[in-house]
This record gives structure tokens, C-alpha cells and sequence, in this order.
């Protein structure tokens, strides 16, 4: 599974989510800003307080790490 | 067998001998450009349509434009994203099928003998005939006891993305020039309380509008002439500690978060010994030519002493360098 910790201004997080989306990656988009729950989820999995975070499977990275992404998910690019 | 150009002696270095042992242990190139924001990504665009052998060593694809929320004054495209625009670049890139390596770190370079220059990297050596370094700028870090330590645990460089993290707590915002207000301006929409460290007696930048509001809004509270000196927390940011830099009066605050916006520094440390840099840590470079002090190295972008650090022109002057190079190389 995958899920996208994201906040809605952070322009990093739009181009993870749309980079996902245009390579036809299914994830959960989680803003958190809306959710006091989800934001302390998001700081319990990556143990930090910074956003994009993406969660692949239980292996999570922070920011958007294009490189990682791609040898993660198998992407061609 | 990395090591087996040393092995020869000097007798041996006749050029044909040197770029053999060169080819066997490392990567050569005629052209290394480090970076890759518009100037270095220019830069390579120009060389690969002159068919110069060309490697880009980057530590981000894009550089700095990835901090811009929009770009207005970059021609053809009136309103675009910064991260929209790297999209750009990278197709562009793409087109001409430029070698990039990215997430690299150059360590050093050195110059050797028959004109070659070794650079080295967390991803190995490389060598090449000319270099264009456009590395460009990168922010200031915040250098105080617990600033590496609570760095992403707290400390954020970056209001636009993590001020929504902080719905009413207490944050700090370092720096109070036009970034760090704005910083300000965006925290006012989530945060409890803002407090503005000011090195300086009074607001400055060329926002008046901005301080006005800043000054009355009643979440923010202003400290001037205070500079930090320590980050306090357990796993994360819990408190900062500031002193005046008049009187020298010691105060700590309670906050959850810190915003760090203290300008930003050439990203020229691997060039100290290699080429001239000015007082501001900028590579001098001929403003005709966008060659440095030392041949076969050039420079372009904001990392040169260029009056201008704008993007349209850092594209620009990653052209002139290449062309430039190009001048050089034929002569090689």
C-alpha cells in the first residue's frame, strides 16, 4: 500500500502526487493539516515533522526523493 | 587499479599514454558541468548540440527553482510553477538524451597534468577536460547548538510546505528580511503565537505593506536586535534561546517549531583552492567570457559575481559558458 502524507500549499507534495498519478501509481493522498491523528501518524512513521512523506509498503521516505521513488515502485522513467 | 596513473612516471606522460591510464580507471569527458538549474542545464543543452562529450553532476535536478511557488518572468512561460518549469527542464533534458548523474555530491577537484581535471564524488571520480561549475546558491543553515540535531524535528526550511504542521502552537521564525516576514505572513493562518527574531533595530525589506501588518497583527511579537543561540528539545524542538546583541540579555521561548530564513550562500566550499572567489564566497569570473582565474574551469549562474541572480539570466550565461568551453576545447 501506499500513502502520501501531504499539506495542501507545499508544492513539493502536489508534483509527488501528480508524478505518482502520471505514472499510474494507486496511493492515499492524507493531508495533514486536517488531522491531528494523521499528522501524528505521518511524525510516528518518519520521525520527523517535514512533508512530503511517502509510505511504500512500510519503507517511508521524506521529501520528494525522485531517485528513490522511481528504484522503489519500479518506475520506468 | 585506481591508482595506476601514479605508478607511471613523469617520462610517461606524454598525452596519449596519460589518457589511455585515464580511460582505463576513470570516466573522462571533455565537458563536467556541476549543477543543474537553469544555468548548468542551458549549459548542457548548448554543449550536446556542439557535440561535446558532456556530464552534469547534480545534488538536485532544477537547483533553486525548486523553491519558487511561481515563476512569472520567465519568457514563453507567463505563469508557471517552479517545480512545473523543472518538469520542463527535465523533458528538455530528456530530448537531448543529457547524461546526468543526480543526488552527488562533489568533493574536490583537482587539477592535473596534460590540462585534465579529476573530480571527485560520493559516486566516484570523474574526469574531464573543461568544467563549468554552476552550482549555484543553497540557504544559509542555522549554525547554533541543537540546529542539526532538531533539523526536520522542528527546524523546517521551508514555511510554505510545514506551517500547516503547526495549528496552533508556538512557533519562532529566524530572520526577518523579506522570506522570513512572508514566513511570518503564512504561520499567521495556523499558528497560536509567532515570534520574529530580528538581528537588526527594525524591520527591513522592501515590503512596507507587509511590516505594517506583521506589526499589528496580534499573534506575531517581534524581537529586534536578538540573534539565537540554542535549540532546546527532547525528540523535538521544545524551546529556542536568543540574546540581544546590545546588552546581551539571555531569553528562552517555548516553541514547537522554528523557521529558519537567513538568506542564502554561494555553494562554492569545493572550489576554495581551485579557482578565485570574492569576499561573498562567489567564483570571479570574466562577465564576457564566464571564465574563472584558472583555465579550462568556467562558471555561469548565480554562484559568479554577476550583478543579477535571475533565473532568464543564469540561463543565459549557462549558453555563453558553453560556448565558451566549446572555444577552449577545440584548441585541445
Amino acid at each position: 500500500m501506499i500513502k502520501v502524507y501531504s499539506t495542501p500549499t507545499c508544492t513539493y507534495c502536489v508534483t509527488l502526487k501528480k508524478f505518482l498519478t502520471e505514472k499510474g501509481i494507486k496511493f492515499e493522498a492524507v493531508d495533514v493539516s486536517q488531522n491531528e491523528a494523521d499528522l501524528q501518524e505521518m511524525v510516528d512513521k518518519s520521525g520527523q515533522m517535514g512533508v512530503p512523506v511517502i509510505d511504500i509498503d512500510g519503507q517511508v521516505i521524506v521529501g520528494f526523493n525522485r531517485n528513490k521513488i522511481v528504484e522503489l515502485l519500479n518506475i520506468k522513467d | 587499479m585506481a591508482n595506476k596513473k601514479n605508478t607511471l612516471t613523469s617520462k610517461h606522460f606524454n598525452k596519449n599514454v596519460f589518457y589511455i591510464c585515464v580511460l582505463k580507471n576513470k570516466m573522462l569527458y571533455d565537458l563536467i558541468i556541476i549543477g543543474a538549474g537553469p544555468a548548468g542545464l542551458s549549459a548542457a543543452i548548448y554543449a550536446v548540440r556542439k557535440k561535446i562529450k558532456t556530464l552534469v553532476l547534480t545534488d538536485s535536478f532544477g537547483g533553486q527553482i525548486v523553491d519558487a511557488p511561481m515563476v512569472e518572468n520567465y519568457l514563453g512561460l507567463p505563469e508557471i510553477s517552479g517545480l512545473d518549469l523543472i518538469e520542463k527542464f527535465r523533458a528538455h533534458a530528456k530530448k537531448f538524451a543529457l547524461e546526468i548523474k543526480e543526488n552527488c555530491e562533489i568533493q574536490k577537484i583537482s587539477p592535473m597534468s596534460n590540462d585534465l581535471f579529476e573530480i571527485e564524488t560520493d559516486l566516484g571520480s570523474f574526469s574531464a577536460k573543461a568544467i563549468i561549475v554552476t552550482s549555484g546558491k543553497k540557504y544559509r543553515e542555522l549554525d547554533v547548538p541543537g540546529a542539526k540535531e532538531f533539523d526536520g524535528k522542528g527546524i523546517s526550511y521551508c514555511a510554505t510546505c510545514d506551517a500547516p504542521l503547526f495549528k496552533n502552537k508556538n512557533v519562532a521564525v529566524i530572520g526577518a528580511g523579506d522570506a522570513g516576514q512572508d514566513a511570518v505572513w503564512q504561520l499567521t493562518q495556523y499558528a497560536a503565537k509567532i515570534y520574529l527574531l530580528n538581528k537588526y533595530p527594525d524591520l527591513r525589506g522592501a515590503n512596507i505593506q507587509m511590516q505594517e501588518k506583521l506589526k499589528s497583527n496580534e499573534k506575531v511579537e517581534i524581537y529586534n536586535n536578538y540573534e539565537p543561540i540554542e535549540v532546546k528539545g527532547d525528540k523535538f524542538v521544545k524551546a529556542l534561546v536568543f540574546k540581544h546583541n546590545g546588552h546581551g540579555e539571555i531569553k528562552e521561548i517555548a516553541v514547537n517549531g522554528i523557521f529558519v530564513e537567513i538568506g542564502s550562500v554561494p555553494a562554492s566550499k569545493f572550489l576554495a583552492d581551485i579557482v578565485k572567489l570574492n569576499e561573498k564566497g562567489e567564483v570571479v569570473i570574466d562577465q564576457k567570457t564566464n571564465e574563472t582565474s584558472r583555465p579550462g574551469i568556467f562558471a555561469a549562474g548565480d554562484i559568479t559575481d554577476i550583478a543579477h541572480k535571475q533565473m532568464i539570466i543564469a540561463a543565459g550565461e549557462g549558453a555563453k559558458a558553453a560556448l565558451t568551453a566549446w572555444e577552449y576545447l577545440k584548441n585541445k
